[in-house]
């Protein structure tokens, strides 16, 4: 087992993580803190409640609203740009057209489905943080009929009166960070070339178009 | 007995490994992750061999465990897949108490504490959660975590046979772990060896039955499944270890006042 010299050394690590913890937990966050984000989170969310419960609606249909819903809710240009990271820059004004326009059908491809597919979640905002410089996390716990809680966190940016999320964090995972590790893992794999990803995606978002 | 002694060279193998990891840890100053390229940094230098065991195991999942899984979701009622789930929980709960302790997390230890106790005596042998009822916060914390609190950087990702992600000092926590299961310890001195096996296929079977659709959706909607779920495991366990306190240590530069290039 542990040595006594050992468990002295951890000990005093011990100490010193404990301390450094605790500076983490202040209130100071939470005085500068959107309810403007909040509150758009909240609206955004009875919108797409309301837009598919109705299970009336022709699913193109659907799914063209889900893309109006997504436009309303999400700076996708934004996140598409982030989510490429440093290789943005090594793109060229066409290649980062295509990729933009392939992004936002990636997306659309992504979620549309679980939108469409609703079936009776519902959501509660459990808090709204102040996060970096400019932008919001809105904590909200998703309940599904079946199965446990899940919790969501909604990264928002005001810009002028207008608030939109530019990342998605599920039980912890960004989805913003997720894609760009992945992308950068799919343009690596293809000798750093963006032009890789761009083939890669209109494969992935081709064989599922139409 | 030839087992006690294996687990004992595994004890020192693990501790001199954790030990080296930490002197790497302090040589690579893991503050510099936030760095401009933070959210590229993926320490996987053995992503050859990672993939080819990420796709074995991939072909294990198609052909034995989703199937198993779905085939558990379609067979057990919910309440007995529930009371299954807890009970194999409730039995790593020391687990959780004494890493929290050797974290010095003392509120984690008593929250841990709490939740055996009560689902123990009052939740039939751990089969009913009414600790999460009474609303006692839940985390495993194992011993990757601990060594991590403990200043212990990931070393290299590791996707090992059947067990999946993990990395070289997660891998060290999981050894240390099953070392010190007292499941473990009281089924090899009771020969209920075959308990163990049958603990840790139910187990893979109800957490694989937990995620089923969501593994299927990632697996559907990745362009790199192997890169989507490293990028997964890290942000996972960096948030099981700061007990996702911390905020994200992404940047979200404004764009529109960026030079235009």
């Amino acid at each position: 087992m542990l040595t006594r010299r050992q468990f002295v050394a951890s000990a005093a690590l011990l100490a010193v993580s404990g301390w450094a913890g605790h500076s983490f937990i202040s209130p100071a966050a939470a005085q500068t803190a959107d309810q403007g984000a909040s509150a758009f989170i909240q609206k955004l969310g009875n919108d797409a409640i309301a837009t598919f419960s109705d299970k009336s609606l022709p699913r193109d249909q659907a799914i063209q609203r889900f893309r109006t819903l997504l436009y309303a809710g999400f700076d996708v240009p934004y996140i598409g740009r982030w989510v490429l990271g440093r290789y943005w820059n090594s793109a060229n004004e066409a290649q980062r057209a295509e990729y933009q326009k392939l992004f936002e059908q990636l997306i659309v491809n992504t979620y549309a489905e679980r939108f469409v597919e609703y079936s009776g979640e519902t959501f509660k905002i459990t808090g709204v943080a102040a996060a970096g410089e400019a932008d919001s996390m809105v904590t909200t716990q998703i309940v599904r009929p079946n199965g446990p809680p899940v919790n969501v966190s909604w990264r928002v940016r005001k810009s002028g009166a207008d608030y939109k999320i530019i990342d998605v964090v599920v039980e912890n995972v960004s989805m913003g960070v997720t894609q760009r590790q992945e992308f950068a893992s799919v343009i690596e794999q293809n000798g750093g070339r963006v032009d890789g990803l761009i083939q890669a995606l209109r494969q992935k978002v081709g064989s599922r178009a139409g | 007995m030839k087992l006690a002694s294996l687990s004992r060279s595994l004890l020192r193998t693990a501790t001199v490994l954790a030990f080296a990891l930490t002197a790497t840890a302090c040589a690579t100053n893991p503050g510099d992750s936030g760095a401009k390229d933070g959210a590229y940094q993926v320490n996987d230098p053995l992503e050859g061999a990672n993939r080819v065991v990420f796709a074995v195991n991939d072909a294990v999942d198609t052909v034995a465990l989703r199937p198993a899984a779905e085939v558990y979701v379609a067979v057990v009622p919910d309440p007995i897949r529930d009371a299954i789930h807890n009970f194999i929980d409730n039995l790593m709960a020391p687990l959780y108490i004494a890493n929290n302790l050797l974290q010095g997390n003392f509120d984690g230890a008593t929250d841990a504490t709490g939740r055996f106790l009560t689902n123990t005596i009052l939740g039939a042998g751990g089969i009913a959660d009414v600790a999460s009822q009474a609303a006692i916060p839940h985390a495993s914390e194992d011993f990757g975590q601990t060594l991590a609190v403990w200043g212990v950087g990931d070393g290299p990702y590791l996707v090992l046979p059947l067990l999946g992600p993990s990395n070289l000092r997660d891998t060290v926590g999981y050894g240390v772990d099953t070392v010190g299961d007292p499941v473990r310890i009281w089924a090899y001195a009771h020969n209920g060896q075959g308990l163990m096996y049958t603990r840790a296929g139910v187990s893979a079977v109800d957490r694989r039955s937990e995620v089923l659709q969501s593994v299927d959706d990632l697996r559907r909607n990745s362009l790199d499944f192997y890169a989507t779920v490293r990028s997964l495991y890290q942000q996972q366990r960096q948030a099981a270890i700061a007990n996702s306190k911390g905020p994200s240590a992404q940047e979200f530069p404004d764009f529109t006042t960026a030079p235009k290039p």
